[in-house]
């Protein structure tokens, strides 16, 4: 009987401490929910604002500029930025969504610009409207504002500048007999013989590009104002000649060993710094990268991308990469929030005066104007090179990546593949509309 | 208090006593376990945008059929189940009766070397096995070096070659988690059986196919299952390796789950709606391995 009091009084014990665990886990969440909206969350007090953004070199510095900037009129203001890399921003932006659970976003994040349109219309709850606030659109290149509209809604205030710039080893394509001239306002013809030129001279092809991701293509056809989709938003891609073009011209490129492919990032950047190839065609932030090889000083100048050669709308001006700030449903104070963002990034020529040289490029087009833009950079060959970025910028087409966009990119990414491979470009680019098509007939 | 005790019998204590040890458990699986899987269905019944979901009813079951994309992971992945699940087994058993053996010096460092794969993260193993294969990777230096290639072969390039590389990955990150079980299993058979064998005058190839593989049949079942899930399952070295391509030759049904939830404009539903086809797939296999191994009736 003792034992079986014993068992009995050890059962209950047992039960009533996992209650007890169970209740005081409960409260110890509690706790540790009103702690992470504190750190998470947007921020419940009238003077701060909760910003998620990822690198702490470039978009993090960034902010903390902003923030002292905006402080000299309001003392008071605050922000609080949160690390948060872009996948983490997109999978608790995701998660926060689906579960009804906005009230763990912040005030404000940075969004990739490719994926802006998809998670707007995707969680149409989670963004404030900026359309009508005190942030001043016209101050931006119109290709850029594009990624942040949906409906003729902004929903963004775009941050970097992902404009297009080419940068070319100009001592190799001396070797070749050629100036960086002879690389400026040319069509992708010119720079397919060209290439061939400096292969057979120097044995380097120009270009080199990633396969399997379609960013030299998508480049190609933003160039031309050229998009995956027609103004409806359906898939635009056997019937798209600017596309037909890019195509032949990329395989072509491909197959006089002009254009080399690589698999993957770091590969990429090895081709570029260690001199494999002779130029590089990426958004502006490349920079950064093709900067890696200080042995190479000296020795890159830049200039605008080659343009397409038979399509009407063709320019040597494109988009790529770039991210920009959205405000999100959950912050409490937009006034405080657009009048922020409105007198820094998108009113403040100070503050990209001081994160220039960090590599984030104005996308305001006022900045362009101020004397840290004009000055020069001895990496390419002492040539102002800022200016010049901000210039292209104003000059980039305005082009919809559409709510698809990556399908899109995939399934083109699939086709080229195959035609490389040798299959015939017609059936290809039908079977990648059948498959944008099909994802998006949901 | 005694009394209204005396009318539960003593069967019925025991009983309930059980259940009571029981219930804990049980709630835990099935509020953290069985709930969820119970919800993944009901969402893989809708369709729609992010949030905004409706009723499909079996919809998204017959649309996945339709698309090309997944069925060309669908099959890919049967392509690996079907070559590198046998070899890596075979493999695996080889190694563990050859390390079973008494006589063999070193033992214990053979062993934590075919083992010590498996503690690596699939991540990082992944990305080596890309740059060793990459264009001037080390094995492209290492044929270049012995005259057998001019230039660098586009490994992941080309899609029989990217399968390959896939799989021979596979084999290496797995052959020593599976010969584990396999020694262990090894270890419960009486050596005197094998004594027996080399009496008879039976060889080393007849003492492996007649004593060892009938006596491991349960483990090799039980390894045979789980590599079938883990193979049906497969997403990190498609997504880090080989990113599924080169057009789509060796993208897996969890890397396009995974596209279709975050890479792409969300589908939840549809994406639960191939989840649970690999479900299916796994139980099916399965059962047909446990009714073709499984001869203890």
């Amino acid at each position: 009987m003792k034992k079986k009091l014993l068992c009995a009084v050890l059962t209950v014990a047992m039960v009533s401490s996992m209650l007890a665990g169970c209740g005081s886990t409960n409260k110890t969440e509690s706790t540790d929910t009103s702690k992470s909206t504190e750190a998470e969350g947007s921020s419940a007090d009238n003077n701060t604002l909760t910003v998620w953004c990822w690198d702490p070199a470039f978009n993090m510095n960034a902010m903390e500029k902003a923030e002292a900037i905006y402080q000299k009129e309001n003392p008071d203001f605050k922000l609080n930025i949160v690390e948060t890399p872009w996948e983490d921003v997109q999978t608790k932006l995701t998660t926060a969504a689906t579960s009804g659970q906005l009230d763990t976003l912040p005030d404000i994040l940075l969004m990739q610009d490719n994926a802006f349109q998809k998670n707007v219309i995707s969680y149409p709850d989670a963004f404030t409207d900026l359309t009508g606030s005190a942030v001043d659109y016209t101050q931006f290149a119109e290709g850029k504002t594009g990624f942040s509209t949906v409906d003729g809604k902004n929903y963004g205030v775009p941050f970097d500048n992902g404009a297009v710039i080419a940068c070319y080893r100009t001592d190799i394509l001396e070797q070749a007999g050629y100036s960086i001239d002879d690389f400026t306002d040319i069509t992708f013809s010119d720079y397919l013989e060209k290439g061939k030129v400096v292969l057979e001279k120097t044995g380097k092809p120009l270009l080199s590009c990633i396969a399997g991701e379609s960013d030299v293509i998508v480049m190609m056809l933003q160039s031309a104002g050229g998009s995956f989709f027609d103004e409806s938003g359906k898939a635009n891609i056997v019937n798209n000649d600017i596309l037909k073009e890019v195509m032949t011209t990329y395989q072509k490129m491909v197959e006089a060993g002009v254009l080399v492919e690589v698999n993957d990032w770091d590969q990429y950047i090895a081709t570029i710094n260690n001199g494999t190839v002779a130029s590089a065609v990426n958004g502006c932030w490349i920079m950064a990268s093709v900067q890696g090889a200080q042995d190479q000083a000296g020795k890159w100048d830049i200039t605008n991308m080659p343009r397409l050669d038979s399509a009407a709308t063709a320019t040597n001006y494109a988009n790529q990469g770039g991210s920009s700030w959205a405000v999100t449903s959950n912050c409490k104070n937009v006034d405080l929030a657009t009048d922020f963002l409105s007198k820094t990034f998108a009113g403040s020529t100070e503050l990209y005066d001081q994160i220039l040289e960090t590599g984030a490029v104005a996308t305001y087009l006022p900045a362009g104007d101020s004397d840290a833009y004009g000055k020069t950079n001895d990496f390419f060959s002492g040539k102002p090179v800022y200016s010049k970025i901000v210039e292209y910028a104003g000059k980039i087409p305005a082009c919809g990546t559409g709510v698809y966009f990556y399908e899109a990119r995939d399934a083109v990414a699939t086709a080229i593949t195959n035609i490389i491979g040798g299959s015939d470009i017609n059936t290809e680019l039908q079977t990648a509309e059948d498959t944008v098509n099909f994802t998006m007939g949901q | 208090m005694n009394g209204r005790k005396k009318k539960i019998t003593l069967a019925k204590k025991h009983n309930l006593t059980g259940w009571a040890f029981l219930v804990p458990a049980t709630l835990l699986i099935v509020v953290m376990s069985f709930l969820p899987m119970i919800k993944a269905f009901v969402l893989s019944l809708k369709t729609g945008i992010g949030v905004t979901m409706k009723w499909a009813g079996f919809l998204n079951y017959i649309r996945m059929f339709k698309d090309t994309v997944f069925m060309q992971a669908l099959k890919n992945n049967f392509i690996y189940l079907i070559i590198q699940v046998p070899i890596m087994l075979i493999l695996a058993l080889i190694l563990a009766s050859m390390l079973n053996n008494k006589d063999l010096k070193f033992k214990g460092f053979f062993r934590t070397a075919i083992f010590l794969p498996c503690a690596t993260s699939l991540v990082s193993y992944a990305i080596i096995f890309r740059s060793l294969f990459a264009v001037d990777g080390l094995v492209n230096t290492i044929l270049i070096k012995f005259g057998f290639l001019h230039t660098g072969y586009n490994f992941l390039g080309h899609a029989t070659s990217a399968r390959i590389i896939i799989i021979i990955a596979l084999i290496w990150r797995w052959t020593g988690y599976n010969m584990v079980f396999y020694l262990s299993g090894l270890q419960n058979i009486d050596y005197s059986v094998y004594e027996a064998a080399k009496i008879d005058g039976a060889s080393p190839f007849q003492t492996f196919w007649k004593i060892t593989a009938p006596l491991l049949k349960p483990t090799i079942l039980l390894t045979t299952i789980m590599s079938t899930n883990g193979t049906l399952q497969l997403f990190d070295e498609s997504v880090n390796l080989t990113n599924g391509g080169p057009a789509n030759a060796t993208i897996t049904m969890s890397h396009y789950i995974y596209n279709t939830s975050f890479k792409y404009v969300p589908n939840f539903g549809y994406s639960a709606a191939m989840s649970y086809l690999i479900l299916i797939l796994v139980a099916v296999l399965a059962f047909v391995q446990m009714r073709v191994g499984d001869k203890r009736d």
